[in-house]
């Protein structure tokens, strides 16, 4: 993975088309300012879709709710891609980070998660005489997604204290967390 | 500045010196993932029920949207408790900026519109029976204007980090 991570990094300050435009005094505060608006979106959306899940509002059709989670998605798209602005931009300070890392792994989580639920529980859920009170496995689910998605907040605001170091001779870990 | 006496006794002090030199995790960067946690929810919740009210997600009753409503305040006073002790923290840096007080005059605006909201949304008993289009049109006004003031309260907030003109006494 070290391999990877310099070539990455290498690449990417080769040939980013954007780290001169983010590099503008007005480009990064407005990419991050979208890329906090994007939190919102998603945990307002997929958050209350959890909530529900857990038997919050449970009155109310769990599929009546699922309608937020196009807006939690645009959200996720907006960071997706202001988070991309970034990492084109400041490559090292992103791949060499350890919050950085598990920033993604929690990502990761959040997807398997996600995906986890359609593939197990969407028809119960969504299919006719579909219960108010959502499955067991469903609800573990839920709260996995609210855990998964508050980790990747809590990477991505401590980036800033993680920034890597450089790297004094061994470093053992799997990924790199330093600068080489 | 007329508060410099204050704000230096502010930054004097034993919790301010230690949210600000700490290396703990726990202090300031701490407090600032507890500030993005309780805007995830507080911005979050008050923008989904915003979206409910223009529309989105139109099978769920409008007073059944007050269920969640627990978790924006919750967000809400995570924030103003975290908010407080970064305040503490960099005093002379945030009350000599004027963005800082644009920022809490829209969460201010925002609030009060979060109230006027509630207010016409879940008042009435068996509103939950009130089909879309007999809702106040004033509603859908006040619904636009939460998402406006929430949108600029955040960044005016981290403008924050790029407009102060002061960071310390010392500075």
């Amino acid at each position: 993975m070290h391999d990877f991570q310099v070539w990455l990094v290498t690449t990417i300050y080769k040939h980013s088309p954007v780290a001169d435009l983010m590099r503008t005094a007005w480009a990064w505060p407005i990419a991050e300012s979208l890329h906090f608006l994007g939190l919102c979106l998603l945990v307002g959306a997929i958050g209350t879709f959890d909530l529900r899940l857990l038997g919050i509002a449970r009155k109310v059709p769990i599929v009546a709710v699922h309608r937020f989670i196009p807006w939690g998605l645009a959200g996720f798209a907006i960071n997706i891609l202001t988070g991309t602005l970034f990492i084109f931009t400041e490559p090292d300070q992103y791949i060499y980070n350890p919050s950085f890392h598990f920033k993604l792994l929690f990502m990761t989580i959040g997807g398997l998660n996600a995906a986890t639920f359609y593939l197990t529980s969407y028809r119960r859920i969504f299919g006719p005489n579909a219960p108010l009170d959502a499955p067991k496995r469903a609800k573990v689910i839920a709260a996995i997604s609210l855990c998964a998605w508050i980790g990747v907040i809590t990477g991505g605001r401590l980036l800033t204290f993680y920034r890597p170091a450089p790297c004094d001779g061994r470093q053992t870990s799997l990924l790199l967390a330093c600068q080489p | 500045m007329i508060l410099d006496p204050f704000l230096a006794w502010v930054e004097s002090t034993t919790l301010s010196q230690w949210i600000v030199g700490s290396p703990s995790m726990f202090a300031f960067p701490g407090i600032l993932v507890l500030h993005a946690i309780g805007m995830g929810f507080a911005v979050g919740v008050s923008a989904a029920l915003d979206l409910r009210i223009l529309g989105v997600a139109a099978r769920i009753p409008l007073a059944e949207m007050r269920r969640f409503l627990p978790f924006l305040w919750a967000g809400f006073w995570l924030n103003a408790a975290s908010g407080v002790l970064l305040l503490i923290g960099y005093p002379t840096k945030a009350l000599t900026n004027p963005v800082f007080y644009l920022k809490l005059t829209l969460i201010a605006v925002a609030m009060v519109l979060l109230l006027r909201i509630s207010r016409s949304a879940f008042a009435a008993e068996g509103i939950t029976a009130t089909p879309d289009r007999d809702l106040p049109p004033r509603l859908r006004t006040l619904a636009i204007a939460s998402l406006v003031c929430w949108a600029g309260a955040i960044t005016a907030g981290r403008l924050l980090a790029y407009t102060y003109t002061r960071l310390t006494q010392l500075h």
